[in-house]
């Protein structure tokens, strides 16, 4: 049995996200979305694997705006309900959150935005505690997996009581990381409900957004308010020492903790609300201090309320923060442990540091072994190498970002996710001999691409859309998407075609082709971009191939054996194709220069004996006739 | 605080090697004796053959990430990670890695040798035990108990026995998939140690 379903009173490892999950069904939660995104992913996923013996609904919705919609939809038809996305995905969500407060919720309504400080996996690293100013949302931020899931409980019931949604905003250091969490009664899934209708509460054209508005700044007051006693979640600690205090936010109380025990008790006032911040809690933290040091993460959200309430009482107390714990980049112990010495004046002793006499090489992460993006990738570079044109690659959101990395370098701009077409639009009628191609996946074709394609239709731009299709969402962990034929509660269901779309958008010139052949790709690529040059309008090709882990997960289970390749010592030349070209992972170079494939990596694709102008490469048995079916 | 009322653990390999596996198997055995612990994950980008690292911390503990300079102990699935998170280690910590060596895919990459490594610990005056995972791994029935050959060093190596039993440990190795083939590589890599 999976730790999340464990009794109550049990103690478990879980990893923070698996808490809000737990959290989440804890409060009685009835309705999960998602769209994946790293760090947030395994809260949803969590939730998919249980769905279907709870009774819940969970579904991976298309992209986080639609996730919060279905969400709130669920909230104001009474039952509660949780979407969860990365912090980035907030920004595509915020068109929705910024008017879910002026209609309020009704059963809870848990936002959980992932945050990832220091960029572990994403391409900014955005403060999403501003989200909660700018839309009058409460932020809550836990600082470990117990509290993540506590958290999560008592954000359902506030959300409830306010009948205003709330902000979750755990880091990577939170969501992703395991420790021992004792566990609650999980309370019976409310998944039915009934919408009462109230068009003056939920129609917001203007006439009502006015009153709600008026509204909405009343009910704030309360909510702060609300804020006041909020322990332990808000808590200060050696009350009995005045002077200096400590003031951290978020999984940063956790640094700070084990720095105080370190050097001493100092005053300590943690907070899990960021915004807004309980006044009179605060002022009860600061009184008898003189001076007082906050650590945050990322930007001084909660220094400068702070701040303000200081000048508000007229205090004289000092408020200091970013100027002893910096900006960017996520907490770490000698960061905390530095900031809070220098503030109070004590010798930071620089630490040892071991360093080895060697030069090492980086490891960036690449394709995986049978991967089909490296045959596109392949592929691709011979036919703009072979039509002699000008390349611009507009890339995206997914692992096919990985082409970035030689020996591809074929993602020379890469935003957000579904930015590729969209600036590849603005490209084809600029970069004069240029030719813009957007590359994106499946996942984010559909999560935000479409509007892209419809654009550059409607706008005649000449570019190429290549769609690298795997059924899956790969580099958040195959969760399934509307190009797999399967649910997140793992139903059966359409799937969504991405050639019929394009059709029915109006390309006029849609292929499709198999990434693992090298010659067809290459020639119906070169085929697409030479259409896009000659007719000057847009073209769509898509790379259909299942991803490699996905397919050597089925091979697994309905035990195909996984064909390895092997290199004929006779054969191989020492060329380097195969292992600095084509590149892939399980192709090891010996000391004569000559390939060797290692068993234990090699995936079957094939695709390396095409790449081989030697013929050097060989099947080590006969192939299983079900082979190629798995990567349909 | 006494000094030994925590221990810190960093734990480096390549995405794909088993070191999420091989974190949590001592997250769940200490969690059972009901000892703090921390397990913080690198992945995400990482999965896909980069470099990853976890951190592991048990006892009095709060804060996920070991600092440089600050882990009792280096534990690698593989020698060049061992060499690249040296950093980590505090100036009596001790280095466990595998003799394995993975070349990362990039077009004529440059790679220090075994004995280049193993040299520079020297230099630098680092413990160091070097574990043919690989072999012990055949030996116990799959190259994919690497992992827990090494957790069977780390066991014997490192003073976890102060927090979590063997008992525990072996309790949690009997959930994974194929444990008779897993606790053999555990007791493989323990034995190894001893037989030094």
């Amino acid at each position: 049995m999976s730790n999340i379903l464990q009794k109550p009173g049990s103690k478990v490892l879980l990893m923070g996200n698996e808490a809000i999950a737990r959290g989440f069904i804890e409060a009685g939660g009835g309705f999960a979305s998602a769209y994946p995104g790293t760090p947030s992913t395994e809260i949803v996923e969590t939730l998919s694997e249980i769905a279907n013996s709870l009774g819940i609904y969970v579904e991976w919705s298309v992209n986080e705006k639609v996730a919060l919609e279905s969400a709130y939809g669920a909230s104001i038809s009474n039952v509660r309900a949780l979407a969860a996305m990365k912090h980035v995905g907030l920004n595509v969500a915020a068109d929705a959150l910024a008017s879910i407060s002026y209609t309020g919720v009704k059963s809870g309504l848990v936002i959980v935005s992932a945050e990832d400080p220091s960029m572990w996996s994403s391409q900014n690293e955005q403060d999403n505690r501003y989200y909660g100013m700018l839309t009058y949302v409460p932020v809550f931020d836990p600082s470990d997996p117990q509290e993540a899931k506590d958290l999560t409980k008592a954000a359902f019931d506030l959300s409830e009581k306010l009948s205003h949604p709330i902000l979750m905003t755990p880091t990577t250091r939170v969501s992703h990381t395991r420790s021992n969490v004792i566990l609650d009664e999980i309370k019976p899934p409310k998944t039915k409900g009934f919408f009462l209708k109230d068009n003056s509460r939920f129609g917001l054209v203007p006439a009502n957004s006015r009153t709600l508005r008026d509204k909405l700044i009343n009910k704030w007051n309360s909510i702060k308010e609300s804020l006041e006693n909020f322990e332990p979640y808000n808590r200060i600690e050696n009350i009995e020492n005045g002077k200096v205090a400590i003031i951290a936010s978020g999984v940063s109380y956790q640094y700070a903790k084990e720095v105080l025990n370190e050097i001493g008790n100092y005053r300590l006032i943690k907070i899990s609300t960021p915004y807004p911040l309980p006044k009179k809690f605060i002022l009860k933290g600061l009184e008898d201090i003189k001076r007082a040091l906050v650590i945050e993460e990322l930007e001084p959200i909660v220094e400068n309320q702070i701040k303000n309430i200081v000048n508000e009482e007229g205090l004289d107390t000092e408020i200091e923060g970013k100027s002893y714990v910096g900006y960017s980049g996520e907490m770490s112990l000698d960061r905390a442990r530095k900031a809070i010495k220098e503030f109070l004046g004590i010798h930071v002793k620089q630490t040892n540091i071991k360093k080895l006499n060697l030069s090492i090489p980086n490891r960036p992460p690449s394709f995986c072994p049978g991967c089909p993006h490296r045959g596109t990738f392949y592929s691709l570079k011979r036919a703009v190498n072979s039509l002699m044109i000008k390349p611009i690659f507009s890339g995206d959101i997914g692992c096919y970002s990985l082409g970035i990395n030689s020996p591809y370098d074929e993602q020379d701009i890469i935003l957000e996710m579904g930015g590729s077409i969209g600036v590849a639009n603005g490209l084809s009628h600029v970069a004069e001999n240029q030719v813009p191609i957007a590359i994106i996946g499946d996942s984010t074709f559909y999560h935000a691409g479409i509007p892209g394609l419809v654009n550059a239709v409607y706008n005649k731009s000449p570019l190429l859309l290549l769609v690298l299709d795997n059924m899956t969402t790969a580099m958040t962990g195959e969760q399934p998407d509307p190009s797999s034929g399967i649910t997140a509660m793992g139903e059966e269901t359409k799937t969504i075609n991405i050639a019929k779309i394009a059709e029915g958008i109006g390309v006029e010139k849609v292929v499709v082709f198999d990434p693992f052949n090298i010659k067809e790709s290459t020639d119906k690529l070169k085929e697409v971009l030479s259409y896009v040059i000659k007719e000057k309008k847009p073209a769509v090709a898509i790379a259909k191939k299942a991803c490699a882990l996905n397919a050597v997960r089925i091979a697994n289970k309905i035990k195909v054996e996984i064909p390895i390749y092997q290199i004929l010592e006779n054969k191989c030349t020492g060329c380097g194709i195969c292992y600095n070209a084509f590149a892939c992972p399980a192709i090891f170079v010996k000391d004569d220069r000559k390939a060797w494939i290692e068993p234990s990596l090699c995936t079957g694709c094939g695709v390396c004996v095409q790449t081989c102008p030697y013929d050097a490469i060989k099947p080590v048995k006969i192939i299983d006739k079900r082979w190629d079916s798995i990567w349909e | 605080m006494g000094i030994n009322s925590k221990i810190n653990i960093v734990i480096a390999g390549v995405g794909g090697q088993g070191i999420i596996t091989l974190s949590k198997i001592i997250g769940d055995a200490a969690v059972k004796e009901n000892v703090k612990v921390l397990v913080a994950e690198t992945h995400g980008l990482s999965q896909r053959g980069g470099s990853v690292e976890v951190h592991l911390r048990i006892g009095d503990v709060y804060a996920p990430l070991v600092p440089k300079g600050e882990a009792d102990i280096l534990l690698s699935m593989e020698l060049i990670e061992a060499a690249r998170n040296i950093d980590y280690l505090n100036q009596n910590g001790i280095v466990i890695t595998s003799d394995v060596i993975l070349r990362p895919p990039i077009p004529g990459v440059k790679l220090p040798k075994k004995e280049e490594i193993v040299s520079e610990f020297e230099r630098n005056n680092i413990k160091y035990y070097i574990i043919p995972t690989k072999d012990l791994s055949e030996k116990a029935g799959s190259y994919l108990s690497e992992n827990m050959v090494l957790l069977g060093a780390l066991y014997k190596l490192a003073d976890l026995e102060k927090f979590i039993s063997i008992d525990s440990i072996k309790e949690s190795i009997k959930t994974m998939r194929n444990p008779e083939i897993n606790l053999k590589a555990f007791e493989l890599g323990s034995s190894f140690i001893t037989g030094i």
